[in-house]
């Protein structure tokens, strides 16, 4: 199996690119990047990283990533089975390679997790959800509605997709904080930096405690995702809890950065273009969807994955070897002309827009209602109670690459200060965390399918 | 007008029924599509063709 990255001949690969999304000039250029790889080279092979190909094209993405029975998602950590390196560019250092869930399995055991997790990620399973989601927004909203200043991403988006994410997983409520800081801050922070030292410890706490929770669901079941793992039988076998560890660590790492990066990006969209928020309010009833899915485009958070090629074939009119490298870009795919009008406008209307941002085939987020969910009740209890916002651009901190994930770290805001109509955040928890015990909130939608009541 | 989703390319986008949804359910576990009636009245022609565009996966047809 030749899984070293060689450079393949001159004749299977006219089109040459330097690419490199880690780099903040990628970030900076990256409309001009976009619009000349698909003018020059919507498939290209780059010299990178050991080499890879790069798809930016709409269709080519399209069709590389509808062919999962060609283009291989394993990544193989014990070095005894394909070899290969799973979904990033750069491969993560073999010595302290972890698998990233079913994300980085090929079917059938990528499908039978998906199976196992769908009950608690469909629409009728997250609808259930929604009561919840707009108690944690009010208490954030709240916490800060008398000042007259919040940071939408410390004070808002970071907190309500960790919160949510604790209780569908069945960890208690109150231990998303151990869960946030590490979560984001591996995004953001360079490596080989003290910083990151420091994120190191931080994500050593957290797996400590996951491993403790996942540890105390074995022997004693309740409900959530977590519990679901334990109980399910992938290919024939019970997985053991390195491997668990790895595909909650996939649901964690989906579930918190991706959602605040959409969130925070779209706030401060809005709060530039106060005309458009203003009707976007006013019409929400109408222009809720398609707006939510016009900032996924065009914000597209999870900008990529990679893939292996596993067998030697021609796809998007490439001639593929097997054990070649291959980004796919959603985010570059989302902005291809060819599929959406004026790409580099957002367009709260915009129709037809098949967007990728939450990948295509069948890796497609299994998160994606969850995320929807989420975006749209922050963003409405935002416009209800802050409308008048204006963020401070002075203060506001995006990602400096965009490699991983399109994120933001700041987003300081100020607004004419209203009233509170509730507890803060802390108690709100603790009530919630009463309700989700009681009504066992986190069962499949296959088992209880009435919707959270707000009580006490 | 007929809709057809074909079950092996949807992958559960729910797009096509957020804009129709009078014409395409979701399934409570695994949120795929299908349609609720393979002949599409009138008034949501507009909206069906609109949810054939929108399908991330290219997954509905219209005969």
């Amino acid at each position: 199996m030749s899984v070293d990255n060689a450079v393949p001949d001159e004749d299977r690969t006219g089109n040459r690119y330097h690419f490199d999304r880690h780099t903040p000039e990628y970030r900076e250029r990256f409309s001009d990047i976009t619009q000349e790889m698909h003018a020059r080279c919507p498939l290209a092979w780059s010299d990178t990283y050991g080499g890879h190909w790069v798809a930016a094209g709409a269709r080519e993405v399209f069709e590389l990533a509808r062919s999962a029975d060609k283009l291989s998602n394993d990544h193989d950590v014990t070095g005894d089975g394909s070899g290969y390196h799973g979904i990033s560019i750069p491969a993560q250092q073999s010595s302290s390679a972890i698998r990233g869930g079913f994300l980085e399995m090929d079917p059938p055991d990528q499908r039978h997790y998906r199976q196992t997790l769908n009950p608690y990620l469909s629409p009728a399973a997250v609808n259930r959800w929604v009561p919840v989601i707009d108690e944690l927004v009010r208490a954030c909203l709240d916490e800060k509605i008398e000042s007259g200043r919040i940071d939408f991403v410390d004070d808002l988006a970071n907190i309500v997709p960790a919160v949510l994410t604790m209780a569908m997983l069945g960890i208690p409520l109150a231990r998303w904080t151990i869960y946030n800081e590490p979560t984001h801050a591996a995004v953001y922070t360079p490596p080989d930096t003290p910083q990151m030292d420091h994120v190191r410890e931080l994500q050593m706490q957290l797996h400590h405690d996951l491993a403790g929770h996942l540890a105390e669901i074995r022997r004693s079941s309740r409900p959530g995702l977590i519990g679901a793992l334990t109980r399910a039988e992938i290919n024939g076998r019970k997985p053991d809890d390195l491997e668990l560890l790895g595909v909650i660590a996939l649901i964690i790492g989906g579930g918190f950065d991706t959602t605040t990066a959409l969130t925070a990006h779209a706030l401060e969209w809005l709060g530039e273009n106060p005309a458009q928020r203003q009707r976007l309010s006013g019409e929400r009833e109408h222009l809720l969807d398609s707006a939510t899915e016009e900032f996924l485009r065009f914000y597209t958070p999870a900008p990529g994955d990679a893939r292996t090629v596993s067998q030697d074939c021609e796809i998007a009119g490439a001639r593929f070897k097997e054990g070649d490298r291959l980004w796919l870009s959603w985010a570059m795919a989302n902005r291809d002309p060819a599929v959406f009008a004026e790409p580099n406008r957002i367009d709260l209307a915009r129709k037809g827009n098949r967007h990728h941002s939450f990948g295509l085939g069948i890796h497609r987020c299994i998160g994606s209602n969850v995320a929807r969910a989420v975006f749209k009740r922050m963003v409405v209890q935002v416009l209800d109670r802050m409308p008048d916002y204006v963020c401070d651009p002075e203060q506001t901190v995006h990602y400096q690459t965009i490699g991983v994930i399109q994120g933001m770290r700041k987003l300081p805001t100020t607004f004419t200060p209203g009233r509170r109509q509730g507890p803060g955040i802390e108690e709100t928890i603790g009530r919630l965390q009463g309700i989700c015990d009681e009504q066992r909130l986190a069962e499949p939608v296959t088992k209880r399918t009435a919707a959270a009541r707000i009580t006490g | 007008m007929k809709v057809k989703v074909d079950a092996t390319r949807c992958q559960g986008h729910t797009l096509c029924a957020m804009i129709a949804p009078r014409i395409f359910e979701l399934d409570d576990e695994d949120g795929h599509s299908s349609p609720t009636t393979e002949e599409v009245p009138a008034d949501q022609e507009d909206a069906v063709r609109e949810a054939v565009r929108s399908c991330p996966e290219q997954a509905i047809s219209i005969s």
